[in-house]
Formats: C-alpha cells, sequence, structure tokens
C-alpha cells in the first residue's frame, strides 16, 4: 500500500512541476532564441561566449600573463591582516571553489561527452581559459562596491556593482536598479534550483544508492533522505551551528584531492591511451559525429553550456564570495578569482573528461548517464571508487547548498532587507526546497533553475562590459606598481 | 537630570556621517558626553557566510570593531567620554531592552525613511523602537533618507 503522504506529495510535486513548465517555456524561449539565422547559437551561449572572449582581448589576455601573480597572491604573499575585508585571498577562493566544484565536474562533463561527443571538451577548456577573465572583471567590480559594514563584514556581489556602478556610468538609476533587481531575482531562482534542489536531488540519489545494499528501498525513504538533509543544511543555516560549516570546508579539499589523485593515477596507468584520447577530442571536435549532436555547432553549445554551470563564470555568482576577502587592492582579488575557472574546468573537468574517454565508456549504451557513466569510468579501475564517489557527491552538493545558500540570502536580502524575520523567510523557504529536491525528479523545475543560472549572466555580462573601462584603468595602475616591486609582500 | 542615549546606524557611508547629526542633538541635551549611550545593534551571524565559516568573523570580533567604530564615532564628534554598547538580535526590540535595563529618559534614532516594498519588509526600526519603548523617542530623519 502507497502511503497517503507518498500520494500527496506525488500530486503536489506534479502540480508544481506542471507550473514551472510553463515558465519554463517562456523563458527558453528567449534564453535559446538564435539571433543569427545561419549559425544556431542560443543567445545566451552567445552572450557568455562574446562575454569572456571580449574580457580576455580587452585585458591584455590576463589569464595568461596574470597567472604567476595570481599564484603568489593566493600563497598569501600580499595578505595584509589590517586590510579590511572578512577572509583572506585563498579562503575566498576556496570558498567560491566549494560552489562549484561538484557535480558539475562529475557529471556535467558526462553529460557534455554524450550529447556533445569528445570535441564538447575542447569547448569547456576554452570556456573555462576565457571564463578566467570574466571571472576577475566580477569580482574586482564586486570589491570595488562593497558595502564594508562597521562589525568588518561586507555585503557586495553583482546587485551592488550593477547598481551603483552603472549609476556612474551616467546610466539612469531606474535602469542601474533594473539590472540589480533583475540579477537579484536571478539568483534567488538559481539558489533554489541548481544551487538547491539539483543538488538535493543527486545527494539523495547518492544517499539511496549506499543504503540499497542494507535496507533496500522502502517506501517514503526519499522523503526520510530529504527531511534528513534539510535538517543538516538547517542546523547550520537556521540553527547557527558552524562547527558543521567549518568542518564541510575542510573536508571539501580533501574530497577535491582524493576525486583528481584517483584520475590521475588511472591516467598514468593507461598513460598510452592518453595521446589517442586527446586526439579523438580534436578530430571530434573539428569534424562531429552525426551521434553526438551532429554540427560543429551544437558539439560547442554543450561544451560551452557544461562549462558555464561548472564554473558559473559570468554568472556572478562567486563574486558574492569574492566580495568578502580581506583586500584594499580590488584588482587583487579578481587575479585570484581568475584561478576558479582554470582549477574548476581546466584541470578538474578535462581530467574527468579524460578518465570517461580513456576507459572506453563514453560510447559504451550500457555506462548509464551522467554520474552514472563517470561512477562506471572511475570503477573500471578501481572497485571501491563508487563508495568515495557517492561520499564526494553528497558531500559537494552539501557545501554546494550551503554556498548558494549565502548567495542567494544576500541577493534576498538586497531586494527585501536584512530584518531577523525576512532572513528566516528565505532559509525556511530554502530548506523546503531540498526536501522538494530530494522527492522527485522535477524536469521543469530543475530546468527553471538551470535557465535562472544562466540569466543572471544577462545583466552581469551586460554590466560588467559597460562597467570595464573603469576594472581595466585599476588593473593598469595596479600592473604598473606590480612591475615596479611597490607591493609590501609578507610571506 | 536627561540623560539621553542613541543609536547608530549600521552602515558606513561615503555620504555625511548620519551619525554626526544625531550625537550633535544628543550632546545640547546632557550636561556631559559621558551622560549618553551610544548603541550599535548588530543582526545574528549568517553562519553559511565564507567569514563565519572559516572562523575569522566571531561575535567577539565584530563587537570589538562596533566597540572601536563607535568610540573613534564619539570622538571625532565630541562626544569622547559617552558609554560605548554592542548589542546582537533585531534591533529595535533590543534599543527598548537596553533603555529599559539602563533607566533612559529619551532616546534618540535616526529613520532611513524607507517607502514602499522595501519599507514593508524592513519594517522601521524606529517604529519597532516607539512602539516599545519605555521612555521618550525622538526620531530624526536622515538627510540621505530615500
Amino acid at each position: 500500500m502507497v502511503p497517503i503522504q507518498s500520494l500527496f506529495a506525488a500530486s503536489l510535486a506534479e502540480t508544481i512541476d506542471a507550473k514551472f513548465g510553463t515558465i519554463v517555456g517562456y523563458m527558453a524561449t528567449v534564453l535559446f532564441w538564435e539571433p543569427v539565422p545561419a549559425i544556431p547559437i542560443p543567445l545566451i551561449v552567445l552572450i557568455l561566449l562574446c562575454g569572456s572572449v571580449f574580457f580576455t582581448i580587452y585585458f591584455g589576455f590576463l589569464n595568461i600573463r596574470g597567472f604567476k601573480h595570481a599564484i603568489d597572491i593566493t600563497r598569501g604573499r600580499y595578505d595584509n591582516p589590517n586590510d579590511p575585508g572578512e577572509i583572506s585571498h585563498f579562503q575566498a577562493l576556496t570558498s567560491a571553489l566549494s560552489a562549484t566544484v561538484g557535480l558539475g565536474n562529475i557529471a556535467g562533463v558526462a553529460v557534455a561527452i554524450q550529447l556533445g561527443g569528445p570535441g564538447a571538451v575542447i569547448w569547456m577548456m576554452l570556456i573555462g581559459l576565457f571564463g578566467m577573465t570574466a571571472k576577475f572583471n566580477e569580482c574586482t567590480l564586486a570589491q570595488v562596491y562593497r558595502k564594508v559594514h562597521p562589525d568588518g563584514t561586507v555585503d557586495g556581489g553583482p546587485m551592488y556593482y550593477l547598481e551603483i556602478g552603472l549609476q556612474q556610468r551616467r546610466i539612469p538609476f531606474l535602469i542601474a536598479k533594473l539590472f540589480g533587481l533583475v540579477f537579484a531575482i536571478f539568483c534567488i531562482g538559481g539558489s533554489f534550483g541548481g544551487g538547491n534542489m539539483f543538488q538535493a536531488n543527486q545527494a539523495t540519489a547518492a544517499i539511496r544508492g549506499m543504503l540499497t545494499n542494507v535496507i533496500g528501498t522502502p517506501a517514503g525513504i526519499d522523503w526520510m533522505i530529504g527531511g534528513v538533509i534539510a535538517f543538516l543544511v538547517g542546523l547550520v543555516i537556521i540553527g547557527g551551528i558552524r562547527r558543521i560549516g567549518q568542518v564541510t570546508e575542510k573536508i571539501i579539499p580533501l574530497m577535491c584531492g582524493i576525486y583528481v589523485l584517483a584520475g590521475l593515477v588511472i591516467l598514468a596507468m593507461n598513460f598510452k591511451q592518453i595521446p589517442e584520447a586527446a586526439l579523438l577530442i580534436v578530430t571530434s571536435c573539428l569534424s562531429p559525429e552525426a551521434a553526438f549532436g551532429g554540427s560543429f555547432v551544437a558539439v560547442m553549445v554543450q561544451g560551452i553550456k557544461r562549462a558555464v554551470f561548472s564554473n558559473e563564470a559570468g554568472v556572478g555568482s562567486a563574486a558574492i564570495a569574492h566580495a568578502a576577502a580581506k583586500t584594499d587592492e580590488p584588482v587583487r582579488e579578481g587575479m585570484v578569482a581568475m584561478l576558479g575557472p582554470f582549477i574548476d574546468t581546466v584541470v578538474i573537468c578535462t581530467m574527468t573528461a579524460l578518465v570517461v574517454i580513456v576507459s572506453g565508456v563514453y560510447d559504451d549504451p550500457t555506462a548509464g548517464e551522467g554520474v552514472e557513466m563517470t561512477r562506471k569510468a572511475f570503477a573500471n579501475t578501481f572497485s571501491w571508487f563508487p563508495i568515495v564517489l557517492n561520499i564526494s557527491v553528497f558531500l559537494f552538493a552539501y557545501s554546494t547548498m550551503i554556498s548558494w545558500s549565502y548567495y542567494g540570502e544576500k541577493a534576498w536580502q538586497y531586494l527585501l532587507g536584512k530584518s531577523r524575520a525576512n532572513v528566516i523567510c528565505y532559509r525556511v523557504i530554502f530548506l523546503a526546497f531540498i526536501v522538494l529536491g530530494s522527492v522527485a525528479s522535477l524536469k521543469n523545475v530543475i530546468d527553471f533553475s538551470d535557465l535562472m543560472i544562466l540569466s543572471m549572466a544577462f545583466p552581469n555580462i551586460i554590466g560588467g562590459v559597460i562597467l570595464a573601462p573603469r576594472v581595466k584603468t585599476m588593473l593598469g595602475d595596479y600592473w604598473t606598481r606590480y612591475k615596479k616591486n611597490a607591493f609590501v609582500t609578507y610571506r | 537630570m536627561a540623560r539621553p542615549w542613541c543609536s547608530a546606524p549600521t552602515e558606513v557611508s561615503n555620504k555625511e556621517p548620519p551619525q554626526k547629526g544625531l550625537i550633535q542633538a544628543a550632546l545640547q541635551l546632557v550636561d556631559s558626553p559621558a551622560q549618553l549611550h551610544l548603541l550599535h545593534v548588530m543582526e545574528p551571524l549568517e553562519t553559511m557566510s565564507p567569514g563565519v565559516i572559516t572562523g575569522n568573523v566571531t561575535d567577539e570580533v565584530r563587537t570589538q570593531r562596533v566597540t572601536e567604530a563607535l568610540t573613534r564615532l564619539a570622538t571625532d564628534h565630541g562626544a569622547g567620554g559617552a558609554q560605548i554598547a554592542v548589542a546582537i538580535g533585531t534591533p529595535g526590540l533590543a534599543i527598548a531592552d537596553y533603555a529599559a535595563a539602563h533607566a533612559t529618559e529619551l532616546i534618540l534614532i535616526p529613520s532611513h525613511g524607507y517607502h514602499g516594498v522595501k519599507r514593508l519588509f524592513l519594517g522601521s526600526v524606529a517604529e519597532r523602537v516607539l512602539r516599545h519603548a519605555p521612555c521618550n523617542v525622538f526620531v530624526l530623519r536622515r538627510s540621505d533618507a530615500e
């Protein structure tokens, strides 16, 4: 007999999913509109691609010439403990990475290869490299226009630099405000979806997978898992238990390390096949097979979409975390932020892709979809790896939910204020979406949240381009001082 | 004898500090700045913020920073020697509680003057103080009020 609550949940979830379907339809019409008839590139992909390429050229390939300096800053060479802000450069980078490293790197790569073929990996890497300067621009701006409160806490992010910065560029107040408001609305939507429901859904699947061998799949298990995840997130965001967040922050780099190490070992064991895999990636990028999307543009679109979901460059979310870094040099934090897409996409995603291709599962019809494919690719070498991967998926999802609850709440506060009741209201809704995401695979809701995250790029990139001259002036000044060794070093 | 007391707004702004007018008004009502209490109410910590997760931002650190900022503010505006206080909680209620605990005779408070949706969700600290205060309340409209 099916429990009543399961029936209720199913019908509630279906109703919600159906409502979202209508909205998704409208949003997809705009976002995936193809403005150039001869080339089927969706509008949003075009904006992300053009934006990233523009920033890279405009800032003189800073992603390459500033790479070494970015590493020096992240290592703490210039960390002045008396600078305003909450966290060090390194902590800002790991905070931002805890929101982006996760399912995008594990499942997203497999999806890109499944839908676009191995050639999609080239596009992922390219958008990762170009995305570095998009990230530089948005995180520098977040530092310039952040608000530092008397207690040392910081409010910052695209909603602030769009509203204040655009007015300084003589954009009328109402339009500047509209940019900030639209960004904040999309950010809240993204925080409930890609930063929450999608994560909860995948985390539930991972736990269910581990429990199946022990207790089977009793009715209502997803409700229970969803409830437990919501409770664990609630302990941090409502209960105020800081220790959990602190422990998670320490475990995430460890899980990343294990994942990358396992990937590298697999690649080392199969090193003879790597040139062949690399050749396959290049050839299938230049002459895509009909089985995978069919056309050059279709492969590119898949690669770019998955890369952006993974590293969020141009989306503006990480700028909220980077705004909190301790520095009085905004450009410096922008340079640190550049490393995010590099680590996330150029290193981790490429490694996953090579493992998937080298192991041969990419064209195995029985390999399953998304995370299943990656799991199988790793399990071919290490039979114990699925357990580690399940734990990683859960922890990545958990830290992503906490990070996104912060991004969403900052946007919520920007829209509606900081009152305690208002903040608690957001957090309760956030927890409710976790349970909802766990109990049902809501295709439309997840599509909606994907679209919301992509939509954040509209105001962010357009506003970012308008504000880029100010960043360029600051960068010129900073770079001159850097070349003259005018900076005080602390390590 | 009047024992006025005022609350400092929470934002650092490039504009004319709104606290300046407030402190000047308060100083008119006391014999010495020592009778003045400067209170700042901080919102509870955001436990998922990077600063809190990394352990860099704690209530102790915030309290110390605000105390320093309020002391500087008092000194800069001729109110050196005023009593500095920091509380954590819902601003309107925390101010009223503080006033009750310290037998305050008058509360001076600025008002942001928000309207519309922002007002609906932000509410008004001044309004809440008016409802809960155990003494007279004087509301100063900020010069940069919306």
